[in-house]
């Protein structure tokens, strides 16, 4: 039910980066009507040495699309060929009303063999994997994050929400069954 | 008498609000008699925010529509709106006093605000009243950490205390109640708002719970002490916002932090209920309901529920061969594979593989392939069917009208089906259908209690052919319907007319059936059954006792319809299953396999709708995942299938039945596919067609997981205590 | 009266003719008001109600109850003459009469009234008479039930039939069984004289009255409530809207109204609206039933005019304050719901619904509660909390918890076992219960906590420094 709260939040913040825009925009124009563009001291004072290594960092590095990364990530092959990841969005607790967390898709694999440590009575397991939890916007970053590290996976559709009709007045009615019996 | 406010008697005299309230009751009443007209929606402002909604949507509706959640317990969107609970008020501006919005519907051009003063205040005092005399004790509390009275404390109560009287009178303590096996009551952290009672009535259509007493000492209870005598029991703890009611057999046992949820599918029936398994340390904790509008909704019958504990009993844990002196000894896996492959080699084709009420749909087909590779031919399965080419045309065993869409049927006929017991999940369809669509609803079977009103037009099978020749009376109100269904419990098609009763209800489906819409239903109440007719099973035991097999295969077979004396003398009876029941009991081998929360495995229920379970634990000892156990025997008699992974096995699924690999989906049987050819004669023998599900009691153990559960033992113990107290009750009276 | 009967025959030009020359200025000045609209009240002081003008002659029992004595009274002369004027006319009548419900809302009877006159969708609609009279301090309905039957079996017969009502359930408090039984055998005889039942009076309207006996819960007094109860559930207030014109009893639309609004619809259908107008205040005409009890030297039920001064209320009618005027502490004014009011604020309050809103209380049922110097006032207002805890529903939240945890501290604040901080504690929690609830009832418990933190926090404040003092010179 955090959720709530976080929601309630949102708007004010909202607020807050429009108004920080606005601001931009007007700093943008201050300086599009000076002559000189302002100095960065940082730049100027800087040896010469400091400066491509700065030129350096700026840059962006591009990476292929279709990259796999999954040599490189350390997880063990047979993991990597074995397993498939399921691309779904969590769904609501039984238990509770709120619907918070409920929005993003999130990746799982599936689940390994656990066990009660002897030593603490913690639960132990020997699955790198099947503990990682991310969430995702969308569907389809789910998916392209499973692509590059080589995971096979498959998605859960969503699922549709109905529309009800809620009237109060229906507990009363004189000819339908949904008259209430008790309370 | 009681005064309305005394703003009302302020502003009596034509005052805006009063004006606007009383327009608001107008339209919605024609809105609520003409549903026919065209929707216009109206605008509304939530937090500012414009939302174009339908009239009569509720104020709580229309700020979910853009996503802004007002708290709630009492509000719950399955049942009816009672509005007492009162912590969705909200300030709608103009009014003086918050509203309810739960059940206020908006009216044009309202500015509803979700968070201002008034609204948190409203809230606030709200949570310092329910939290007055609600006990502390959420660190014993199993709802801890799962509770929607903590975490709206959390979120919209106030920081601190000012029940000064805990020092001086102390808070309200209440007796707790007796209410079944399964639902455990502490009546002291009710907070009253009536999702239970709401439930029974509306839902499960037991009026067993209400309440007693008004104002501080008002409590929810059965009045006077019995059982909540319904199968559906268990959902009101879902439903609970607090933990006065929690699930028995998981008391104490877990928080909800330290467990692992999983999404799976239920096998008990043959719904195919999707559910969450709350797992830890490899043993499965509890079952939970998982929402799908289009099979379960939201709830969960008991046995699904409850019946978890019986996978932890009489399971198998290491394969098992017959020894001389009769007894089952404990191998290696590789001297129990090795005896079974020398048997199957040694039959010369003469094999039979019968699948169970639990086998899922990948294991079938690997016996199939398996059994069809050594030249075996016989597959069946144990629950029967008509006789003829029935299982060619899907249509003719599937639940056509769909679960959901039996919501919007309006006249139904059942026959020879208790789905209360057989598919309680349909039953709460038809029930919502019962109550929100009119339905009309006539039995022929036995009179049994199906939590609504029905018609038992008797049960004798000359019924059927009186139906659906046109003659009887309920004929005319199938054939006045818009939307008729006639259902048929999967057990009377077992019976030697069932092919007759099959094609008479055939023929004139065909008749009542609509563009869009089959009236034609076969209730099964096996989760393999369905799925098993796909891939190509053969109904019915009989052929087993034709083909005189020299090896015969059960898988998941429990159900106890076979037995030693129906085989020849040297048949090899290789049982591969989860637990040790009937199948296990007459079997030369045991080859240990996993249950539903154990493997990923296909299941198709019974309208058709391939789903897939997930693991949730690991198979315990040394049992496997029964494809994989065939798969590895496949390799030991030298004729290896053709898949080593789960993928691949799908793959040979798609290239049997496309739909089984289209998870989630429902397939749907082609419509004109519904052929009355089935029947070689039609002649309905008489006699009384009968359920074998009657009563609660006879529900709650119907396969070798739930047979092994204590707790669906307790329940049946319960059942009949309560039963041998009415009587004496009754006897008394008399 | 014979006056006013050919004022109604007047055209409308004429009643302008007639009226002083300052109301026609003022009529002239602005749009003719539309219909229904009570007339200008042009007297500045009210009551004492003259004979002529009571409207419950027999309020006493002095006389015959039963349809004979009725009859000798005036009750269902010409009723029949009423009946076939039509809703239309009744309604307009009320309306002019400026009648608001005697049940403690006030709210206009016409137009209420004029909610049920929708095209029919097919269901019946009913007329609803609360006769649930638990509000301590109030016995007016009674009095007219067991003294005066008719005048509410009339009544139901027209207020019915201006509502296009099929029947009137009068619900009547269980505990009134002597009333129960006269209404009983009032209802009969108008049904043996053809008076109601099919073809009543012989107006070709049908129309039935039956009388339920309730089981004794004070909250079943509340409309909503009184209708679940009527329909046989446990008396739990309905959320609103729907409105019981909407959907009511038996999910039909309904109007309930009070014993006194219905019965004193036949006089004012027979005397006239403008009649009815002529007493109170603008906005709060009409004669009323006022109950004074408490430390009066006797208490009684009287009917007054409305807006007559409080003090002359009482020493006119309840012979005066024990041990005089000022010897009065305060007084309820309206019944145990509405805030009590000190002496300061009882001189010169008016009987009315204005002139008691303005005082920060309300003339609910106009039951005079009124406590002399002798009076433990917390103790008073704790008892009444105490009675609201009890017949609390149970239903919603506020209310549930609310008044049982007021009762807690009021029953402190009895011996003074408290802080002095509690006492704005607790006008919060009464505020949080104010208007959080389904019905009235929290607000009704709310409000005599309010009036006595708003007139009497000196009282309170010195009991419990007392009451700190008692326990220090204890511990000492």
């Amino acid at each position: 039910m955090s959720g709530l709260s976080h929601i309630m939040r949102q708007r004010p913040f909202a607020l807050q980066m429009s108004a920080s825009k606005v601001a931009n925009v007007l700093v943008a124009r201050w300086a599009s009507s000076q002559d000189i563009a302002p100095m960065d001291l940082k730049s100027i004072l800087a040896r010469p040495e400091e400066v491509e290594q700065r030129n350096k960092l700026s840059g962006k590095i591009t990476v292929p699309k279709a990259v796999n990364l999954s040599p490189i990530s350390g997880v063990p092959s047979d993991h990597i060929r074995e397993r498939r990841v399921r691309i779904h969005i969590p769904p609501k607790n039984a238990m509770q009303s709120g619907t918070d967390n409920l929005q993003t898709w999130q990746i799982e694999f599936d689940n390994r063999e656990r066990w009660e440590n002897p030593l603490m009575g913690w639960t132990s397991t020997g699955d790198p994997l099947s503990n990682m939890n991310v969430q995702f916007g969308s569907k389809d970053e789910a998916i392209t994050y499973c692509e590059r590290n080589g995971w096979r996976w498959y998605v859960d559709s969503e699922q549709t929400k109905k529309e009800r009709v809620k009237n109060y007045g229906v507990n009363f009615s004189w000819n339908k069954r949904t008259r209430v019996s008790t309370k | 008498m009681i005064r309305a406010p005394l703003v009302k008697a302020l502003g009596a005299l034509g005052s805006p609000t009063h004006q606007i309230a009383s327009r608001a009751v107008r339209t919605s009443a024609i809105v609520a008699q003409t549903p026919a007209k065209a929707p216009d929606t109206i605008e509304v402002f939530v937090d500012d925010i414009p939302v174009q909604v339908l009239p009569g949507t509720t104020v709580l509706q229309a700020a979910a529509q853009i996503g802004v959640e007002i708290p709630r317990f009492c509000y719950h969107e399955r049942l009816a709106v009672a509005g007492n609970c009162r912590m969705c008020l909200v300030e709608v501006e103009k009014s003086p006093k918050p509203v309810a919005a739960c059940a206020m519907p908006v009216m044009k051009g309202w500015r509803i605000k979700t968070n201002s003063e008034m609204t948190r205040k409203a809230r606030e005092g709200v949570m310092e009243f329910l939290l007055m005399n609600h006990p502390l004790d959420c660190p014993i509390c199993d709802q801890g950490g799962e509770c929607d009275l903590q975490d709206q404390a959390m979120a919209f109560g106030s920081d601190r205390s000012r029940f000064t009287d805990i020092n001086y009178t102390g808070k309200r303590a209440v007796e707790d109640k007796d209410i079944g096996p399964l639902v455990k009551t502490i009546m002291t952290r009710c907070i009253h708002c009536t999702r239970c009672i709401r439930f029974a009535s509306e839902i499960a259509g037991v009026d067993d719970l209400g309440t007693t007493g008004r104002g501080n000492d008002m409590q929810i209870g059965t009045y006077v002490e019995k059982l909540f005598l319904t199968e559906l029991s268990g959902n009101v703890i879902d439903l609970c916002p607090v933990g006065a009611l929690t699930n028995k057999p998981y008391s104490f046992v877990a928080r909800p932090w330290e467990i692992r949820k999983v999404s799976s599918i239920d096998v008990l029936d043959a719904v195919g209920s999707n559910i969450v398994i709350s797992t830890r340390t490899n043993e499965v904790l509890r079952i939970l309901p998982r929402e799908n509008e289009d099979v379960n909704e939201e709830w969960l019958a008991d046995k699904s529920r409850f019946a978890c504990d019986g996978l932890k009993r009489q399971r198998l844990v290491a394969p098992m061969v017959r020894m001389p002196n009769g007894e089952l000894q404990a191998v290696e896996w590789e001297s129990a594979l090795i005896a079974v492959a020398k048997a199957l080699q040694k039959a010369n084709g003469q094999i039979a593989g019968v699948a169970g009420q639990l086998a899922d749909v990948e294991a079938m087909v690997a016996l199939k392939d398996l059994i069809n590779r050594l030249e075996g031919e016989t597959l069946v399965t144990e629950q029967d069917f008509i006789k003829g080419s029935g299982t060619d045309v899907r249509a003719n065993y599937l639940l056509n009208s769909n679960i959901a869409g039996l919501e919007e049927a309006d006249a139904v006929l059942l026959v020879g089906t208790n789905p209360r017991y057989e598919a309680p999940l349909v039953n709460t369809r038809l029930r919502k259908a019962y109550v929100h669509n009119e339905l009309q609803i006539a039995s022929i079977g036995p009179k049994i209690d199906l939590s609504y009103s029905h018609d038992n037009l008797g049960s004798d099978a000359s019924l059927i052919k009186d139906v659906c020749s046109g003659s009887h009376a309920f004929s005319k109100v199938l054939e006045g319907a818009k939307k008729p269904a006639i259902i048929i419990g999967a057990d009377i098609l077992e019976r030697s007319d069932g092919a007759a009763i099959h094609a008479t209800i055939a023929e004139y489906c065909e008749k009542l059936k609509k563009p869009d819409w089959n009236p034609f239903n076969v209730l099964q109440n096996n989760a393999a059954q369905v799925g098993a007719y796909d891939v190509g099973y053969q109904p019915g035991l009989q052929r087993i006792n034709q083909a005189q097999p020299k090896v015969l295969v059960l898988l998941n077979a429990d159900a106890g319809k076979l037995t030693r004396e129906q085989l020849p003398k040297d048949c090899f009876v290789v049982y591969i299953g989860s637990h040790g029941d009937n199948g296990a009991s007459i079997a030369d081998a045991v080859l240990p396999g996993a249950a539903y929360t154990e493997k990923q495995a296909t299941y198709v229920n019974t309208e058709g709708r391939a789903q897939q379970t997930l693991p949730g634990v690991s198979p315990p000892g040394m049992a496997r995942e029964d494809w994989k156990i065939l798969r590895a025997l496949s390799e030991v008699t030298g004729t290896p299938l053709g898949y080593d992974t789960l993928d691949e096995l799908r793959t040979r699924l798609e290239d049997i039945a496309p739909h089984l690999t289209r998870l989630g989906k429902l397939e749907k049987a082609s419509f004109n596919e519904l052929s009355p050819k089935t029947a070689t004669s039609k002649s309905i023998s008489g006699g009384a067609i009968d359920v074998k599900q009657k009563e609660l009691r006879e529900y709650f153990m119907t396969d070798a997981i739930s047979r092994a559960s204590p707790t669906m033992a307790k329940c049946i113990s319960a059942v009949n205590k309560q039963q041998r107290q009415d009587e004496a009750k009754q006897s008394v009276a008399i | 009266m014979a006056a006013i009967v050919r004022f109604n025959l007047l055209s409308k030009p004429q009643i302008v003719a007639a009226l002083p020359a300052s109301v026609q200025l003022r009529l002239q000045s602005t749009q003719a008001p539309p219909p229904g609209t009570p007339p200008p009240q042009t007297k500045t002081t009210f009551g004492p109600l003259a004979d002529e003008d009571r409207i419950f002659s027999n309020l006493y029992g002095r006389h015959d109850w039963r349809l004979k004595g009725a009859l000798k009274r005036g009750d269902w002369y010409k009723t029949k003459e009423i009946v076939l004027k039509g809703p239309d006319w009744i309604i307009n009548e009320i309306k002019t009469s400026g009648l608001r419900g005697r049940g403690g809302a006030g709210f206009p009877s016409g137009m209420k009234w004029s909610f049920m006159n929708k095209p029919s969708d097919g269901r019946p609609k009913y007329l609803v008479v609360n006769a649930d009279e638990g509000e301590p301090g109030t016995c007016k309905d009674r009095e007219i039930m067991r003294h005066d039957p008719h005048k509410l079996v009339e009544g139901c017969l027209i207020a019915g039939r201006a509502m296009g009502a099929q029947a009137a359930y009068i619900y009547i408090r269980g505990e009134f069984y002597n009333e129960a039984s006269n209404m009983q055998l009032a209802i009969a005889e108008a049904y043996q004289a053809g008076l109601i039942g099919k073809n009543a009076c012989g107006s070709g309207y049908n129309f039935d009255v039956f009388m339920h006996r309730g089981a004794g819960a004070y909250i079943c007094g509340e409309e909503t409530a009184l209708i679940e109860s009527l329909e046989g559930k446990q008396g739990k207030p309905r959320l609103k809207p729907p409105f019981p014109a909407d959907v009511g009893v038996f999910g039909c639309p309904t109007t309930v109204t009070n014993v006194e609004t219905v019965a004193v619809a036949p006089s004012i259908c027979r005397r006239g609206g403008t009649w009815f107008a002529s007493f109170g205040r603008t906005r709060n005409s009409g004669t009323k039933l006022f109950n004074i009890s408490g430390h009066v030297n006797t208490p009684c039920t009287v009917e007054e005019e409305m807006s007559i001064p409080l003090k002359e209320l009482i020493e006119r009618h309840a012979g005066g304050v024990i041990g005089g005027w000022d010897n009065l502490l305060g007084v309820i004014p309206g019944g145990s719901s509405t805030p009590i009011i000190p002496k300061n604020v009882c001189d010169d309050v008016i009987m009315d619904f204005d002139g008691l809103i303005a005082a920060q209380t309300s003339l609910g049922t106009a039951a005079i509660i009124v406590m002399d110097k002798s009076t433990d006032v917390i103790k008073a207002i704790a008892r009444l909390i105490s009675f609201y805890k009890h017949e609390s529903c149970g239903q919603c939240t506020p209310c549930r918890e609310g008044i049982g945890w007021m009762n807690k501290i009021m029953t402190r604040f009895v011996k003074g076992d408290a802080q002095p901080a509690e006492i704005d504690m607790l006008w919060e929690i009464s505020k949080q219960i104010e208007g959080h609830t389904i019905c009235a009832l929290g607000d009704g418990a709310a409000w005599p906590v309010q009036g006595l933190i708003r007139h009497f926090r000196p009282e309170i404040e010195s009991r419990m420094q007392k009451y700190a003092q008692q326990t220090q010179r204890a511990s000492n």
